[in-house]
């Protein structure tokens, strides 16, 4: 079996063009081949993403749509409304993909097995730092588009704007969302340079800061004097919002933009365009050469950051789990143990997990300062409820991206598993477990909190302890359940685990879920309370004994549900685990 | 071709490649040894210009290491491949060679020559996700190949292969240093090296203990024995522990 000395190649050098045009070309191929896969194997999972696109997007268009109706009929100042609603609106999102390219960017520059093997081509530092800046503003920017054209149709709609606001709006946006991006890539590759072992530090700073301007700009607004929606009133928002409206921001330029657009004024909306398109070019650039000088250095300066530090034994917590489990089989309190370590030591989930529980509990602490607290009853129940919601529905995002995805990354190691004296079964029970326990401790506390600062009833805390209970119960067996039935084995990205397909899909149950509780216990109290403070406006009213009679039905089909939720996905992620093959 | 002067490598405060000079020859098969940990990957990522090193000097063909004229002469097989999954093994095949520059119709001839010589006619038009490792190892050793580099630098280039597959491959690096090329291999098997070798350099700690062809290495730590037990003197540990303590305390009270 001899081999053949290959003839000598007539390679020249490739040209940035031709290397250009190589990448273009594989992005090209890998979305023709992936298309052609999903269209051949994966119909019915097109058809729902496509589905549950078309409705969240009619949704929010009628929603925007009514609501510029509203503005446009009922409000004196409905111009400069829309105006700083724009405005806002466009700054929020300057900020979100700022945050969310430069992360991207980062992870996809420093940390992709793609970039290290281009690396190793003749690819320019650059030429890599293009293909994966197109990538990266691909992927933040869907959901601008999502959020923003609907938007935007339906104030063309509400204007009857001419068909060319609809071209300038796509113009726009493409010119738009490069500025942060680039903006964001620039300060990726910095940090890769200046801070290669402190990344999640500086994140963390990062969020922190954005976190203490939002909430500082909530609480003026918050503490705008005079009645709500009076026009005084809503000259003094306006005026709290003023610098949403400096003419060197951005969004301000494809607010005033689309703003001309939409009233045939092509000369204003052509001017903000090249203000725009212009910086967008030279961001890009800006961008492009710190790549081209630092990437190399920034990329093996992260390599070069490995940590080396020894990882303290957490012992304390071994024993105490063991202690508080102690009526499950041995090996399942192990598997708790090594879920509880793995989400200490993983900062991405603890900081998110609490960043906005966190924020939830300054909330709810700061009650009795919004004043909800002297509020008569029927608003401390409608708040209590709310509050009830937000808590849940923050659970349920915490669950699909950090329960959902558990199964699927334990599938890539199952050889471990596999082998271990234990049930398949008890893999899953010591996740619903982990993931029921984390939810109750933060959730219960919360929940507390808020009826604690609004001062409800004990039989109302009650009610709300043991709704918070069922549904932590339910989200952690939905969760876990789908997460063995509808796992992702090749992924080994959490976050791309949890925004497919089966964790879409998680979400959207969890929601419905949360929805019907949530409904069906606080409709009875709802119409109970709203006869004691509204009785000669009220369609619906509620008597005591009625109150007693539907409450109990409610916690009956609740419990009923709930228990549903739990057992009939476990059931379902059980089989589908046993049948597994990896 | 390759050729490494005082190069240091520090992880914050560890160490992991220590003043290490090398140096690879064209038309030279280079066996890079070492126990896990030792700073042989470290050493081939900064070769591919992947590390920056600390201290010292890294050239390919003359050109620094991490500049487009040194990756241009470069074909490398990192010891975990990368492949596009939803590229076809023809269709990542053609990405490099447009990568690198070569003529078209050299490279569609090229490309047919390799998926002759790896023998992966049956699967190269599959997408990369359906491949097992063994297929996957072969179409990287192609993509290594196809822009007939002047040298090669590969990790751990067996794992995953079957007899016939680490055959041709053992077959091709030879064929490869005898066209001219400079062949640097890390490899954990040392039979391999003592059959394949030009040159063997020992490292450890991320220090050069020896280089040398096998019989200078014999001669110089005065050992006739196999390249085994030559590596095993020399990285200090002569006497692998093959049972734990307890082990071998229950042994001894047994007998």
């Amino acid at each position: 079996m001899s081999i053949a000395l290959p003839k000598p190649l007539d390679a020249s050098p490739p040209g940035d063009d031709r290397t250009a045009r190589a990448l273009r070309w594989l992005r090209w191929r890998q979305f023709r081949n992936m298309t052609g896969v999903l269209a051949s194997d994966a119909r019915l999972r097109v058809s729902m993403i496509a589905f549950c696109s078309v409705v969240f997007w009619l949704g929010l268009f009628f929603l925007f749509f009514g609501s510029f109706q509203f503005i446009a009929m009922y409000v004196d100042l409905a111009n400069t409304i829309i105006e700083y609603l724009f405005s806002m609106f466009f700054l929020s999102l300057l900020v979100m993909l700022l945050f969310s390219t430069g992360i991207i960017v980062y992870s996809a520059l420093f940390h992709s097995r793609e970039s290290t093997y281009l690396l190793t081509t003749p690819a320019s530092a650059d030429r890599i730092f293009a293909h994966k800046f197109g990538e990266a503003i691909g992927f933040s920017s869907w959901g601008f588009f999502l959020l923003g054209s609907p938007l935007m149709v339906a104030y063309g709609l509400t204007r009857n704007a001419p068909a060319g606001y609809y071209l300038m709006f796509v113009a726009f946006l493409l010119s738009f969302v490069v500025i942060p991006g680039s903006l964001g890539a620039i300060v990726a590759v910095v940090v890769a340079n200046v801070f290669p072992r402190r990344q999640k530090m500086v994140l963390a700073v990062s969020i922190l800061a954005g976190l203490a301007v939002t909430t500082y700009v909530g609480l003026q607004l918050w503490r705008t004097p005079g009645d709500a929606l009076t026009r005084d009133w809503l000259g003094s928002v306006l005026n709290r919002l003023a610098f949403c409206q400096h003419p060197l921001w951005p969004s301000r330029w494809m607010s005033a933009g689309m703003l001309a657009a939409a009233k045939g004024d092509w000369t204003d909306a052509g001017y903000y365009l090249m203000i725009l398109s212009a910086h967008a070019g030279l961001c890009y650039l800006s961008a492009a050469v710190v790549a081209r000088d630092l990437y190399r250095r920034g990329y093996s300066r992260v390599q070069g950051g490995r940590s080396s530090r020894r990882r303290a034994g957490l012992l304390f917590i071994d024993s105490a789990v063991h202690r508080l489990y102690f009526f499950f089989p041995h090996p399942v309190r192990l598997l708790i143990i090594k879920d509880l370590r793995t989400f200490l030591r993983d900062p991405a989930q603890w900081s998110q997990f609490l960043i906005f529980f966190g924020l939830l509990a300054f909330y709810f602490l700061n009650i009795p300062r919004l004043g909800y607290g002297a509020q008569s009853a029927y608003w401390r129940n409608l708040v209590s409820f709310l509050n009830l919601s937000v808590t849940a529905l923050i659970l349920s995002t915490f669950t699909s991206r950090f329960i959902f995805p558990l199964l699927s990354l334990e599938g890539r190691n199952f050889w471990v598993l596999g082998l271990l004296p234990l049930h398949r079964d008890q893999i899953l029970w010591a996740k619903f477990v982990f993931s029921a326990s984390i939810a109750l401790v933060s959730t219960e506390f919360l929940v507390v909190l808020s009826d604690l600062m609004l001062k409800m009833s004990p039989l109302m805390i009650a009610l709300h302890v043991g709704m918070i209970a069922v549904l932590c119960l339910g989200l952690s067996g939905i969760s876990v359940g789908l997460g063995a039935r509808l796992p992702n084995l090749r992924e080994s990205d959490p976050s791309k685990i949890a925004a497919g397909f089966g964790g879409t899909f998680n979400l959207l149950v969890s929601l419905v879920f949360i929805f019907t509780v949530v409904t069906a216990l606080a409709v009875p109290c709802h119409l109970y309370f709203v006869g004691q403070e509204h009785p000669e406006t009220a369609r619906f009213i509620l008597s005591r004994s009625g109150l007693r009679f539907w409450l109990t039905t409610a916690i009956i089909a609740s419990l009923a549900l709930s228990a549903a939720a739990t057992i009939i996905p476990l059931r379902v992620g059980v089989k589908a685990f046993q049948r597994m093959e990896f | 071709m390759i050729e490494l002067r005082g190069v240091c490598k520090s992880f914050g405060s560890k160490r992991a490649v220590d003043h290490l000079d090398l140096t690879v020859r064209p038309g030279e098969l280079y066996a890079f040894l070492g126990p896990n940990g030792a700073g042989k990957t470290t050493t081939i990522k900064m070769i591919c210009g992947l590390l920056a090193p600390s201290k010292g000097e890294v050239l390919v063909g003359g050109f620094p290491a991490a500049s487009q004229d040194a990756h241009r002469l470069l074909g490398y097989v990192p010891d975990q491949p990368y492949l596009y999954d939803k590229l076809t093994g023809r269709e990542f095949l053609k990405f490099v060679v447009e990568m690198y520059g070569v003529g078209r119709t050299a490279g569609r001839d090229r490309i047919d020559e390799l998926i002759d010589t790896f023998e992966m006619a049956d699967f190269i038009d599959e997408l990369c996700e359906n491949y097992s490792q063994g297929m996957k190892q072969r179409v990287v050793f192609a993509s290594a190949l196809v822009h007939d580099p002047r040298v090669l630098v590969v990790d751990e280039p067996l794992v995953g292969l079957d007899p016939r597959s680490a055959r041709i491959v053992k077959d091709l690096f030879v064929s490869r240093a005898r066209s001219g090329a400079a062949v640097l291999m890390s490899i954990h098997l040392l039979a391999i090296a003592e059959e394949l070798a030009d040159r063997i350099g020992i490292v450890d700690r991320g220090r050069m203990l020896t280089v040398g062809t096998l019989g200078e290495l014999r001669e110089r730590a005065q050992h006739d024995g196999s390249l085994e037990e030559l590596f095993l003197k020399l990285t200090g540990n002569d006497l692998p522990r093959t049972t734990g303590p307890g082990s071998r305390i229950r042994s001894e009270t047994s007998t």
